[in-house]
């Protein structure tokens, strides 16, 4: 997959001179009715994908006596605060009401550990899978391939029992730990797949300069692992950020990620719904992989496409 | 000749892979099988009354709330595939016209950084009844129904448009990418034959997308087969069982009905379904792969 994929972005780049040559823009300059109509057309599907966006973020800065007036679209007549502050620290997640700040910490303390633990495990298990001669290698790689697969239910209830017997269940160091250990099948195909377009001669040669295991993986493979470590610490960044399943499964009542706050919030509520309150706690959880998208962008479709194709 | 312990440290290296792999994976998967078999309810019995072993697959077959799910399943599907034509549709859009290329990627893209869970909440919202888009439009004049959530027919439309919504844009992004590697001389070449736009469109370059649309299918049904988050988001189920799909009946079965039996025997039926709709598609994708090597 990946050998395609390089091999399609060097075809495409070879015809750049030619599909784009600055010849035929200058001729073509004059916008033509056609594109007038393309543009028209995306312009209008830009706005509607940015509808839900527009909706959420005035209808966070509104009082809840303006909402009632059902203007939806319209802006905010006295920009308020107050949701954004009742969101942070005094929304209620089932009976607790200190807000979706504990939340905040809980998923960032979920996803340090499991970053660490993911990367480092599946970083080592793809490079010996790469470029050492392991029995069974083969094999290994189609089991995980099919693991990539499965779906989490298939193995839920057997997760519990072992993370009860290792006293992590209902801890954030559980919740961390699921993710590590899900993520591992697709993120070890990843750096497999990144690994073993490095050329043997650099392998035989520092295998002869008695370089061992461990000292070429610290000393070669690490410094030559920049660009896929960004684009996978951006899938698993937004991936464990977002994900609500296993928070809600394995975090109980001490390890709930944000998101499982935000679903308590706006699934279960009691009395009249405050719908600026949701619509911050909605907000407040987009806000940190929303920063990470717009920070890296282009790498971001990497990351996302990378955890996708896989194999 | 490698000295002999740097030839048993890969094999150590990787052996915490291979414990989660037997353990978290394998095993795992073993033991719901099993308890798929048994009895369990609350808590696990592991005795097989292999009289009648299948009773909880016989059971499961009956259930109206899993023929709902399936039901769902197979709408959502459906309905999700419309995120890959209108991603298709707008990455042949962007591809033709370039102005605005990196905007346009950057907006369709961006329900993809967000969690589910964020936006089942701002759809719920806007298909709020009474203070949502239904009445800014009935301001309007417009004597529009809008109000799909709350009404079982329609309920599952709604969980479509907003994963249509989140996920449109990474189908474009991954026809973007396909789009880019076909090659231009073909539209010098159509242009000259005087071949109108669309039928260049439809006989040569899907064809030869061919590829980027199975995985796109691929990637399409793993997510259709996982939806949980937007169906708890939206509607958690309801209007009654209206969008309960396979994700959410087994989960349901497992901490709402504490049915461990029951919800290992789901569970294996979602592991059935994702072996069903993947072998066919990812060994069309082996085979595609092959037909490319061997072409070069």
């Amino acid at each position: 997959m990946s050998q395609i994929s390089v091999s399609e972005r060097a075809a495409g780049a070879g015809e750049v001179p030619v599909s784009r040559a600055p010849v035929f823009a200058r001729l073509r300059k004059r916008i033509t009715p056609q594109s007038i109509a393309v543009l028209v057309f995306l312009g209008m599907c830009a706005l509607f994908f940015c509808i839900p966006l527009y909706v959420v973020v005035v209808t966070s800065f509104k009082t809840m006596d303006q909402i009632r007036e059902g203007a939806i679209f319209a802006l905010p007549q006295v920009w308020s605060l107050e949701a954004w502050d009742h969101a942070w620290n005094r929304a209620c997640s089932g009976i607790r009401c200190d807000g979706l700040k504990v939340g905040f910490w809980n998923s960032v303390a979920i996803l340090f550990p499991s970053l660490i633990l993911s990367i480092a495990l599946s970083m080592v298990t793809g490079y010996a899978l790469a470029l050492w001669n392991v029995r069974w290698a083969g094999t290994f790689l189609f089991v995980l391939f099919i693991c990539a697969f499965v779906p989490f239910q298939i193995i839920m209830y057997p997760l519990i029992v072992m993370t009860t017997t290792l006293k992590v269940y209902g801890t954030l160091w559980g919740v961390a730990l699921i993710h590590a250990i899900l993520a591992m099948p697709v993120l070890t195909l990843i750096f497999r797949n990144y690994y073993k377009d490095i050329p043997t001669e650099i392998m035989s040669a520092a295998i002869m300069d008695s370089g061992s295991f461990w000292r070429i993986f610290f000393e070669i493979i690490v410094p030559m692992s920049g660009n896929i470590l960004i684009v996978i610490l951006i899938l698993q960044i937004t991936s464990i950020w977002n994900d609500y399943l296993i928070g809600v499964t394995f975090g109980g009542l001490a390890g709930q990620p944000m998101t499982v706050n935000l679903a308590n919030l706006i699934t279960i509520s009691t009395g009249t719904t405050n719908y600026a309150h949701n619509m911050a706690a909605a907000l407040l959880t987009a806000i940190p992989p929303l920063v990470v998208y717009f920070l890296v962008g282009k790498l971001f479709v990497q990351g996302v496409t990378a955890g996708a194709i896989k194999g | 000749m490698a000295p002999r312990w740097s030839r048993i440290a890969p094999q150590l290296a990787l052996t915490p892979a291979l414990a989660v792999t037997a353990v978290a994976f394998v095993g795992s998967i073993g033991w719901t099988v099993y308890l798929s078999f048994t009895r369990s309810r609350r808590l696990p019995d592991y005795e097989i009354d292999w009289s009648e072993w299948g009773r909880q697959y016989d059971r499961l077959f009956r259930d109206a709330g899993w023929e709902i799910s399936l039901r769902n399943l197979v709408v959502l599907g459906l309905g999700s595939a419309l995120a890959i034509v209108f991603g298709f549709i707008l990455a042949a859009m962007i591809d033709k016209e370039k102005r605005g290329e990196s905007f346009f990627r950057t907006v369709f893209l961006y329900p993809l950084a967000v969690s589910l869970i964020v936006t089942g909440a701002a759809w719920r919202w806007i298909f709020n009844p009474t203070l949502g888009a239904q009445s800014f439009l009935r301001g309007l004049g417009w004597q529009v129904d809008f109000n799909w959530l709350a009404q079982p027919d329609t309920a599952m439309y709604a969980i479509i448009l907003a994963s249509v919504w989140q996920s449109a844009g990474f189908y474009m992004a991954l026809m973007l990418a396909g789009l880019k590697g076909i090659n231009s001389e073909i539209w010098s070449a159509a242009r000259l034959d005087g071949v109108p736009l669309w039928r260049v469109y439809v006989e040569i370059i899907i064809p030869m997308m061919k590829f980027t649309f199975i995985t796109c299918a691929i990637l399409l049904s793993l997510g259709v087969i996982k939806a949980y988050d937007v169906v708890v988001a939206m509607t958690n189920g309801g209007p009654g069982q209206s969008t309960w799909v396979p994700a959410y009946f087994t989960i349901n079965a497992l901490s709402a009905k504490s049915n461990l039996g029951y919800a290992s025997t789901a569970a294996v039926m979602m592991l059935a379904i994702t072996f069903v709709v993947f072998i066919p598609l990812v060994a069309l994708t082996a085979w595609q792969q092959r037909k490319r090597e061997a072409a070069r």
